[in-house]
């Protein structure tokens, strides 16, 4: 598609120029997630390369102090808690926006979105002045919440783009045959959008797993998440056991993005939008 | 279908919000960590713990004062005691944030002079110094004068990122006798004098928040130079590092213990700070690290002072000691300029 | 449809979005409108202070106000002392105008001196107590609503005859927003210019190799961003790999100063923002139909011209899309600079997380918040009437 009609040598020269930008530009966004690899492994107690030998102390390190074990398991409670409360709202309210037939639509889903666009600085001093005035201040249910408002924007466009490859004749048919709509939700029209569910629920749960400004200013050290407790290590001391730390956070991020390509290939293969992220 | 999803969810969230702070809790310590910290907690938290038979838990902070300021507004006390700083401790006491201390539960008599105030008992001495690292820099720096002269020592420095300590530092830096320089600097005069003096070296620091990254900083050569605290340095030094310590340069204080405002554990609170700054456990704690505590037996106490060199009271002559009416009056003020005129 | 069937369908619909909007509502829109309240709240004064409020609120505030104003405002700040609840009052009077927190401490110390008539006592304690000028500050202060912090955002301030200039080491906040906003800007620049040919090449590459060039691109966007920064943070250390390269390639003799520095901060946010700039930018490529380009081809353009006056217009809502994100997300970053930065490299968010965890001015974060939200707003507006093929609903990758 480029210029399929240029002179031949030139074209290449455009096109070989293109690709080592490319791989270039690719390399810089890969390579600086690998260092922390083999930082993780040191037997040093610096975080300088090249390391003066290889050990799993960081990692023995990690998974014997109460701090990183706490951290992790809040981690995990937060994101699962804010996936399943914003993946059951979002998808209720995008079932709603997508039946209902009235003005306004978009300026709702404008609304639910404010969230995604609002400087996140914005949002963290807004929910820790309203969290701590209620006295949620320093608990793991203000968190959810905020994670909750955070992620619910991608859980409800998601939804609502796989809603769009959606047959309303289905419904109607489910309607004559004598299902209740939700029972026509649940057997009719949830199996067709189940990956952009899904690929919302996936978001969700890494958008709370990965979220730090909120944490930051709402979190005591007893809610203190995986990438909260990483920031202290960084601005207190940087041991290596924050590579540690690294590492097992990017290989789930990895297992994440695997899970959500096979949602995806999965979707494609039946045919079905499973939401606009790639 | 939607309102049975909707309860299912909120019970699972609560179960889950539940399990983690549903543990009772214990008496929470907070302190400025470091290498004192480690030892307090066994030697002081712990020592309490396994003696009066209540659990006693500890964090970190690096003095913000809001997360204390807020959790008293919310009426969500999660810190029962507390280490603070001395201006921190009377703005903190005058702005309700610290309950008046019980001197029925706590012996007042055991202290050195002014080693309390309404709201706080004297915990320990602190410092700050110069140092440097001898194995990438040969010579360092001998006093404050010397640290502007980046001809002779060229290389970053690192400085603590706010006023107090630093302003004190440019103005024995340009050469203001310690005796004077509390006067000099509550004059306009004084505060331009030392703020132009920074202006001298701004482009040849780095900055520290919390009291591990001057030590990070020089362990790693991002610095060469570096105003850390003495405590942090010596068990560097402890664990191999050879930072020579020039005792001249200190400026000293004391931190305190308070009791956080409305705290659900007060009175639990009060016996702990009774126990903390008592002969015993404090002589234990000195046997492992250098503590220069406001308890008048153990801080005149012989044996504990030829155990500990590093004693910030053995070098009270040599350094200053930092203000604290100067800075309860002036800190605000200060703090803000600072912080306004580092990001200019 | 009959208009009854709809109109159940609309109950139904709105049953089912009401509990998701009760929730933006009640914890994002609610929270946001504190914040913008407590930017104007001023409530300090008249809590601790209330005889003291009326009375001044009476005063016509041209000669000095009465001595009842006087005597209640001693005797409330001693009580207020006493009861450890002055701090707040203390605080908001000494950020309006350095000094006064030493001048209400005098006072309050020296308050068992003062006796009837408080006025003169006063005075004679110190002159600055008969100056009619500090009387209307506290007049002001005496709410419920004031604009000293939103001034002060804007490195103005308010006094007796209206609206001035902030004192100069005040004023920062103005180059403050100016900062934030340059390095927005170029680092959405670099993001577009580095998006394009990646985003480029990877729609017209091979399905297989396209797959692997996203993944690239996927990797880091699910990597948290404190783990990219951290990692730069590392790589740009004195004694970091980019220094040990460099010095053993010998070309530096001396290792480069990078971590802290605008430099570090630029590299730090393209990093973590790039792939919000590839992503919509490939989706507007991937589904650009290749015939535009071939009827330009047969009509004999040549290849720069065609892509000047077609493909670059076509692929633009992508560009936009992307930027707009890049630029909104980079607006309200705080970690990246917090980390890697200099004193000198901090945008408004560190003055946000400064007022609100240091100095607990509440109301001046809450005003910084609300500028910056405005800010955010405006380009927002900017960008829809500008940008051409900007849509709403293409923002999110």
């Amino acid at each position: 598609m480029a210029a399929p009609a240029a002179p031949r040598p030139r074209r290449s020269l455009i096109e070989a120029s293109l690709y080592a930008v490319t791989a270039l530009i690719l390399f810089f966004l890969v390579a600086p997630i690998f260092v922390v690899f083999p930082l993780s492994l040191s037997s040093g107690e610096l975080l300088v390369l090249p390391t003066p030998g290889y050990s799993l102390r960081w990692y023995e390190e990690f998974f014997t102090s109460n701090r990183w074990l706490l951290a992790t398991w809040n981690s995990f409670v937060v994101g699962l808690a804010t996936m399943i409360v914003a993946t059951l709202l979002g998808t209720l309210a995008a079932f709603g926006l997508y039946l209902g037939q009235f003005r306004g639509k978009a300026l709702i889903i404008a609304i639910l979105s404010l969230p995604m666009v609002t400087p996140i600085i914005v949002t963290a001093i807004a929910m820790y002045f309203a969290l701590s005035l209620v006295g949620l201040g320093s608990t793991l249910t203000g968190l959810i919440i905020a994670h909750t408002v955070l992620s619910v924007p991608f859980v409800l466009l998601t939804v609502l783009a796989s809603l769009q490859t959606f047959d309303p004749n289905l419904l109607r048919a489910a309607a004559s045959l004598g299902a209740s709509p939700p029972v026509a939700f649940r057997r009719v029209v949830l199996p067709l959008i189940a990956p952009g569910v899904a690929t919302g629920a996936l978001f969700a749960f890494a958008t709370s797993f990965d979220e730090l400004v909120v944490a930051l200013f709402i979190a005591s050290p007893g809610q203190f998440t995986l990438p909260r407790q990483m920031f202290a290590g960084v601005r207190e001391f940087l041991s290596p056991t924050i590579a540690a730390a690294a590492v097992l956070l990017i290989v789930f991020s990895a297992l994440l993005l695997a899970i959500n390509e096979m949602i995806r290939k999965r979707a494609q293969a039946r045919g079905i939008s499973s939401g606009p992220t790639p | 279908m939607k309102t049975i999803n909707i309860a299912r969810a909120g019970l699972i969230v609560a179960v889950l919000a539940a399990a983690a702070p549903a543990l009772a809790r214990d008496l929470m310590v907070v302190g400025f960590g470091g290498g004192f910290q480690d030892n307090a907690r066994k030697h002081l938290f712990q020592a309490y713990a396994a003696e009066k038979g209540v659990k006693v838990a500890d964090d970190v902070y690096n003095g913000e004062m809001a997360k204390v300021y807020s959790m008293v507004k919310a009426n969500d006390v999660t810190t029962d005691v507390i280490m603070v700083e001395a201006p921190e401790l009377v703005r903190g006491c005058e702005d309700g944030v610290f309950e008046k201390l019980d001197w029925s539960v706590i012996d007042q008599k055991k202290f050195i002079p002014n080693g309390t105030t309404a709201c706080g008992a004297g915990a320990v001495g602190w410092g700050v110094t110069l140092f440097h690292d001898p194995a990438r820099t040969p010579t360092g720096p001998a006093n404050y004068a010397d640290l502007w002269d980046v001809q002779k020592f060229p290389g970053k420095r690192t400085l603590r990122s706010g006023a107090k300590m630093t302003l004190e530092v440019a103005l024995l830096a340009d050469g203001v006798a310690a005796a004077d320089l509390y006067k000099v600097l509550a004059t306009p005069d004084g505060q331009k004098r030392a703020f132009d003096k920074l202006d001298k070296i701004k482009p040849h620091v780095l900055w520290w928040k919390s009291g591990a990254q001057p030590l990070q900083l020089i362990g790693s050569g991002e610095a060469a130079y570096a105003v850390g605290y003495v405590g942090r340095t010596i068990l560097a030094n402890k664990n191999g590092a050879k930072y020579p310590i020039q005792w001249n340069t200190l400026l000293f204080s004391f931190d305190y213990w308070a009791v956080v405002r409305n705290s659900p554990n007060k009175a639990e609170a009060m016996k702990l700070i009774n126990f903390m700054t008592d002969a015993k456990p404090l002589t234990n704690l000195a046997q492992d690290w250098a503590v220069s505590p406001a308890n008048a037996a153990v801080a005149n106490d012989p044996a504990v002072i030829a155990k500990n060199p590093g004693m910030v009271a053995n070098h009270a002559k040599e350094g200053l000691f930092i203000n604290t009416e100067f800075w309860v009056e002036h800190g605000a003020d200060l703090e803000a300029r600072f912080n306004a005129w580092l990001a200019k | 449809m009959s208009s009854r069937l709809a109109s159940r369908r609309n109950v139904m619909a709105a049953a089912l979005i009401a509990p998701l909007f009760l929730l933006v509502a009640l914890s994002f829109l609610a929270p946001l409108a504190t914040t913008l309240y407590r930017a104007i709240e001023d409530s300090d004064f008249s809590l601790a202070l209330p005889k003291t409020s009326r009375s001044l609120q009476q005063w016509d505030g041209v000669a000095l106000p009465p001595e009842e104003a006087f005597r209640s405002f001693v005797e409330e700040l001693r009580q207020a002392q006493q009861d450890q609840a002055a701090g707040a009052i203390l605080n908001r009077l000494n950020f309006e105008e350095t000094g006064l927190r030493t001048l209400l401490l005098q006072a309050t110390r020296a308050s068992g001196r003062l006796a009837e008539p408080y006025r003169d006592s006063m005075i004679a304690l110190n002159p600055r107590w008969g100056d009619p000028a500090l009387w209307r500050l506290f007049k002001r202060a005496t709410g419920p609503f004031t604009s000293l912090f939103l001034l002060r955002s804007l490195d103005l301030k308010p006094t007796d005859q209206g609206v001035a200039k902030a004192a100069a080491q005040d004023a920062v906040f103005l180059p403050l927003f100016w900062r934030t906003f340059e390095i927005s800007l170029v680092v959405t620049i670099l993001c577009a210019l580095l998006a394009y040919p990646v985003a480029y090449t990877l729609s017209i590459l091979p399905q297989g190799w396209a797959n692997v060039g996203m993944m690239l691109v996927l990797i880091p966007f699910w990597t948290s961003i404190l783990v990219r920064t951290t990692a730069w943070f590392i790589i740009l250390q004195r004694e970091g790999p980019i220094n040990a390269l460099l010095m053993a390639m010998t070309l530096v003799d001396q290792p480069l100063t990078m971590i802290f520095t605008r430099f570090a901060v630029y590299i730090a946010m393209v990093h973590v923002l790039l792939p919000f700039a590839i992503l919509p930018l490939y989706s507007v490529m991937k589904g650009l139909k290749p015939d535009y380009m071939r009827a330009a081809a047969s009509l004999g353009a040549p290849g720069w011209k065609r892509f000047l006056r077609i493909y670059l217009p076509l692929t633009m809502p992508g560009v936009a899309a992307g930027s707009l994100m890049v630029f909104m997300l980079s607006v309200g970053f705080y970690i990246t600079p917090a980390l890697v930065g200099g004193p000198g490299d901090q945008m408004v968010s560190s003055f946000i997380a400064f007022f609100t965890n240091v100095s607990v001015n509440w109301g001046m974060a809450a005003a910084l918040a609300t500028l910056l939200m405005a800010m955010t707003g405006v380009l927002v507006v900017v960008a829809r009437l500008v940008v051409p093929g900007f849509r709403s609903g293409g923002v999110k990758a």
